[in-house]
């Protein structure tokens, strides 16, 4: 008699993990999903809510020119970085001695760095006569009346590529670990030559993990403020990012605003859509197994 | 020969690696005790540690500038311990749920908890800061708070699932098959071995708030002011103080992260800040 009460109460109990996950799941309806989907609703209102493409028209006008700025600076950052960053992991992981050694620890400083004091060395260190110029000439490289003017593409691309290949590298090396010796000796026993060991065995053998790398590299690229709005400002060309904050701090338009964000959003469309699959995929293979 | 010149190609390689990665920092710690630097000076022509002795409050001197930075110091380690307390009592339970149970609609809940790491999240503050206009928390300690929630509690939940997962379950069950209650086998096993990656994962979310700029920058700005809002709003005109506030942020970011970089997948580190 008893045993039966306690089930019929247990079945009619809710299941533990939703009261667990309750608060998490509501806190970020409430401060993720409504306003992740308040930005794109409200893209298409003008006025009192009328329902208008007005905004991007705007965007269209305005600010065409920073959303080819922002998809080049990402596009070639997101280049540079794989390029770089797959040379520099193949490098540790062929190569372990001293030197190496202490290069993937020089390595593992940018990536603990945060953005906003990233944005401040670069501010002081590229700037006209910053250290790099003065120290350029010292070298004779620069002429210091005529310093290396750097608050644009190339020094927004020299910050990024500071920031981003050092933590490409780290997750493009991870996959590299996982590559077993045996590989390169048996592509190395038929009498294969280490480029073509690279780029055949090694390179293939790790794509899902550039790929991963890449796809962070350029969603972060698209979605960083403080670099740009520290180095470049108001200048034009400059990113969408800061399109938005002046479009929000000095004319409180958010239709405008959240248009900026909507094309931000379909520029990573394909790697958050490949990101979000991932990243499912793998935490189901690790529910299963 | 070949050997040498291999050898020789690695040293400068690593020379020239070194000078780039540590140029930048360079340049900061330089212009913070900078007193007189003017180009084309390669080195600053006098040197002063007023700046660093001003911003921890051991000096008041309103002729380098009167850059309050103390008051913006403790303003942002309040907000950052307030915002890990909440934001790990919040992901704890949630991390644990999702590494036990089999949960309808799972993959869904997955997905929320995924979605700001793919996309910009920079329009979405745009819109809390219209909501808390609206409700009054824009502007305001608490409004800060909730952003600064958001951005750890994903990185928290990821965190602390992760660790759960690690944890057998066999674990749990042997306490529970000799009559331990389902809290009291949480609380007895699984938190204690659960304990390092929850630390880790605590120490995450605490770096993700102090070093939190663009959501307080739209949410905070102007009457909050944390110590990368006030690192921004120095660097226009008193470099110095700027560069003193940026290595003051720099330094526990790099000893945390390599302290706790075991524990965390490697992709969590890229978007801090």
């Amino acid at each position: 008699m008893t045993s039966v009460g306690s089930r019929s109460l247990g079945e009619r109990k809710l299941p533990p993990y939703i009261p667990l996950l309750f608060p998490a799941v509501a806190f970020m309806v409430l401060m993720y999903i409504w306003p992740f989907v308040s930005s794109v609703l409200q893209s298409f209102l003008v006025g009192k809510g009328q329902p208008s493409l007005a905004n991007y028209v705007k965007v269209w006008e305005l600010y065409r020119k920073d959303i080819v700025f922002t998809f080049g600076i990402t596009l070639f950052n997101t280049a540079l970085t794989g390029v770089v960053a797959v040379i520099f992991s193949v490098y540790f992981r062929i190569r372990q001695n001293r030197i190496s050694a202490l290069l993937s620890a020089i390595f593992k400083l940018p990536i603990f760095i945060p953005f906003v004091v990233v944005s401040q060395m670069m501010n002081s260190f590229l700037a006209p006569h910053g250290l790099l110029n003065t120290a350029l000439a010292q070298l004779g490289i620069v002429n210091l009346e005529k310093p290396l003017q750097l608050f644009n593409f190339a020094g927004l691309s020299f910050g990024f590529a500071w920031k981003q290949i050092p933590f490409a590298v780290l997750i493009i090396h991870g996959g590299f670990q996982m590559i077993d010796n045996s590989y390169i000796e048996a592509a190395r026993s038929v009498g294969a030559k280490m480029p073509s060991i690279i780029l055949r065995v090694l390179v293939p053998m790790n794509k899902s993990s550039i790929i991963v790398a890449l796809v962070l590299v350029y969603s972060q690229i698209i979605g960083t403020f403080t670099l740009p709005y520290m180095l470049i400002g108001g200048k034009v060309p400059t990113t969408i990012t800061v399109d938005i904050a002046h479009r929000v701090n000095y004319f409180r338009d958010f239709g405008v605003a959240n248009a900026l964000g909507v094309c931000s959003y379909i520029m990573v469309l394909f790697t958050a859509a490949y990101y979000l699959r991932s990243k499912i995929r793998e935490a189901r293979q690790e529910v299963s197994g | 020969m070949n050997r040498i010149l291999r050898k020789s190609a690695e040293l400068a390689l690593l020379v020239l690696v070194f000078l780039i990665v540590i140029g930048p920092m360079v340049s900061l710690f330089l212009w913070s005790v900078a007193q007189k630097w003017y180009w084309p000076h390669p080195l600053p022509q006098a040197i002063t540690f007023d700046y660093w002795a001003q911003a921890l409050g051991l000096k008041t001197s309103l002729a380098i500038g009167a850059v309050s930075i103390v008051s913006a110091f403790t303003l942002s380690l309040l907000i950052a311990a307030a915002t890990v307390v909440i934001a790990m009592a919040i992901a704890i339970p949630a991390g644990y749920a999702l590494a036990k149970y089999k949960i309808p609609f799972g993959t869904i809940v997955l997905f929320l908890f995924l979605l700001p790491n793919a996309f910009p999240q920079q329009p979405v503050f745009v819109n809390i800061l219209q909501l808390f206009t609206r409700i009054g928390l824009a502007g305001t300690v608490p409004g800060v708070m909730l952003i600064h929630i958001l951005v750890g509690l994903v990185y928290g939940v990821w965190i602390t699932n992760a660790t759960f997962r690690s944890i057998p379950p066999s674990m749990e069950e042997a306490a529970r098959s000799v009559g331990a209650t389902a809290f009291k086998a949480f609380y007895r096993i699984s938190l204690p071995l659960a304990a390092p990656g929850l630390f880790s994962s605590a120490v995450f979310v605490f770096l993700t708030s102090l070093d939190e700029f663009t959501g307080t920058f739209f949410i905070g700005l102007p009457f909050i002011n944390t110590l990368p809002l006030t690192l921004y709003s120095s660097s226009g005109y008193n470099m110095q103080f700027a560069s003193v506030i940026a290595l003051i942020l720099l330094v526990p970011s790099v000893l945390f992260m390599l302290l706790i970089q075991k524990v965390l997948k490697a992709e969590y580190v890229g978007g801090m800040g």
